[in-house]
C-alpha cells in the first residue's frame, strides 16, 4: 500500500498520460451505462423498478461527469467535449457497457456484473496515493453501494421466480460474462499508474476480485457461472457496431451546436 | 377490529405484496406514511421504497409493511370517532408556542 504519500509526480509525462486515459476509460463506462439505463425510463416491468433505474442512470451519468472532470483538467478538455465531441473509436469503454439493453433479465445481469466490477475499481483507486481520486473514488463508492443491492435483489428473484425467469436470466448470463470480465482489460499505461500507486491491484488481481464476488452472489441465488473466457478490445477502442449507433443518439442534440449553454 | 384487506376488498395475495411505505425524515420524528410499492417481499420493498421516496427529501430510516398485516377501522363507523359532548378543554388550544418551556432540543439526524 502506498497510501502515505500526499499525491502523485504528475509532472512526469508518463503518469499524467497514463492518468488521463485511465479516468477518460473508467468515465466512458458510467456514461454508456447510465445511458443505457436511462433507456429503460417509462418502459421498466414496473413503476417502482422504473424510478430506480432512473435514478441509478443519474448516479452513473453523476460520476461520469465527476471522472471527465478530472480527465479534462489533464487533457483540457471540457467534460462535455470528452462526453460528446469523441467519435466511437476514441471511446474507451468496455464492450460491455455499449450493448443495448435486450430483455430486463440482461439488464439487470448487466447491472449486477457492471457494479460489482464496480466497487472493486474504486477500491483500487480509493486506496490508492493519488488523494483527489481516492477522495472521489471513497464519496462515488457509498452510492455503488444501493446498485450492487439493485442489482442483487432483483437478480436473486429473477433466478429464484420461475423456471422461464430463470432460464432467461442464465441465458443472460452466459451472454453478458465474457463482456463483463472485459471491464477489466488493463487501459494503455496502467501499469504505470500501479507503479505510481495511484491505483492499488493489477488489472488480473481485480478480476480476480470481482470475480469471486460474482460467484459467492451466483452460487447463493442458485446460477451458473458461465466459463468463456474474457472479451476484450473495447480499451484499445475495438467496439461493436452497437456504439455508434449509441453514440449517433447520445450526442445528436449537442452536436447540433456544440457551443451552446446548457 | 378488521382487516384492512377485507375493508379494500383485496385479495390476500395481493394485499401481500402491496407495502405500505413509512419514512422518518429524522431522528426525532415518527415514521410518517408516504405512498405505496408494489413488491414480491419486505426486502424489495425496502429497495424500491428507497428512490420512491427519498430522491428529494431527508431519510434516516425506512419501514415497510404488507397491506395483509395491517388492521384497520372502517369508514362506516363514523360514531366511532365522534364526541358528543364539549370536549374542548382537551385541545390545548390556550398554550402558546413562546411558553413552551426552553431546554435542549434532540438533534435531528
Amino acid at each position: 500500500m502506498s497510501g502515505v504519500t500526499e499525491g502523485v509526480d504528475l509532472a512526469r509525462r508518463d503518469v499524467r498520460d497514463a492518468l488521463a486515459a485511465y479516468l477518460v476509460a473508467f468515465a466512458d463506462d458510467e456514461l454508456l451505462i447510465g445511458h443505457r439505463h436511462s433507456e429503460w425510463t417509462g418502459f421498466a416491468p414496473d413503476i417502482e423498478s422504473d424510478i430506480a433505474l432512473s435514478s441509478i442512470a443519474q448516479d452513473e451519468l453523476g460520476h461520469a461527469r465527476l471522472l471527465y472532470d478530472h480527465a479534462g483538467t489533464l487533457l483540457s478538455q471540457s467534460p462535455d467535449e470528452l462526453a460528446f465531441g469523441r467519435q466511437p473509436a476514441a471511446f474507451r469503454n468496455a464492450i460491455l457497457v455499449e450493448r443495448p439493453n435486450g430483455d430486463w433479465g440482461y439488464t439487470i445481469v448487466r447491472l449486477f456484473l457492471y457494479d460489482l466490477a464496480d466497487q472493486v475499481r474504486l477500491e483500487a483507486l480509493a486506496s490508492g496515493s493519488h488523494r483527489p481520486l481516492a477522495e472521489l473514488a471513497a464519496a462515488v463508492r457509498r452510492e455503488e453501494k444501493y446498485h450492487v443491492s439493485y442489482g442483487e435483489q432483483w437478480l436473486r428473484r429473477l433466478a429464484g421466480g420461475s423456471e422461464v425467469s430463470h432460464n432467461r436470466v442464465q441465458e443472460a448470463y452466459n451472454r453478458a460474462w465474457p463482456e463483463a470480465a472485459g471491464l477489466f482489460e488493463p487501459v494503455k499505461g496502467q501499469q504505470t499508474l500501479l507503479e505510481a500507486g495511484v491505483v492499488t491491484g493489477s488489472a488480473s488481481g481485480q478480476m480476480g476480485r470481482w470475480q469471486q464476488s460474482v460467484r459467492d452472489v451466483s452460487t447463493d441465488v442458485g446460477l451458473q457461472v458461465p466459463s468463456a473466457g474474457p472479451q476484450g478490445g473495447g480499451r484499445t477502442g475495438r467496439h461493436s457496431e452497437d456504439l455508434q449507433i449509441l453514440v449517433d443518439e447520445m450526442t445528436s442534440v449537442w452536436r447540433s451546436d456544440p457551443k451552446a449553454k446548457w | 377490529m378488521p382487516r384492512l384487506v377485507e375493508l379494500l376488498g383485496k385479495a390476500d395475495a395481493d394485499a401481500s405484496r402491496l407495502f405500505a411505505v413509512l419514512r422518518q425524515d429524522s431522528k426525532s420524528e415518527s415514521h410518517v406514511h408516504v405512498g405505496d410499492v408494489h413488491a414480491t417481499d419486505a426486502e424489495m420493498a425496502l429497495m424500491l421504497a428507497k428512490e420512491q421516496f427519498t430522491r428529494r427529501e431527508p431519510c434516516v430510516s425506512l419501514w415497510v409493511v404488507p397491506y395483509s398485516a395491517i388492521g384497520a377501522t372502517s369508514y362506516d363507523d363514523p360514531d366511532l370517532f365522534t364526541h358528543v359532548t364539549d370536549k374542548s378543554y382537551r385541545f390545548g388550544g390556550s398554550y402558546r408556542e413562546q411558553q413552551r418551556p426552553a431546554g435542549p432540543r434532540r438533534k435531528d439526524r
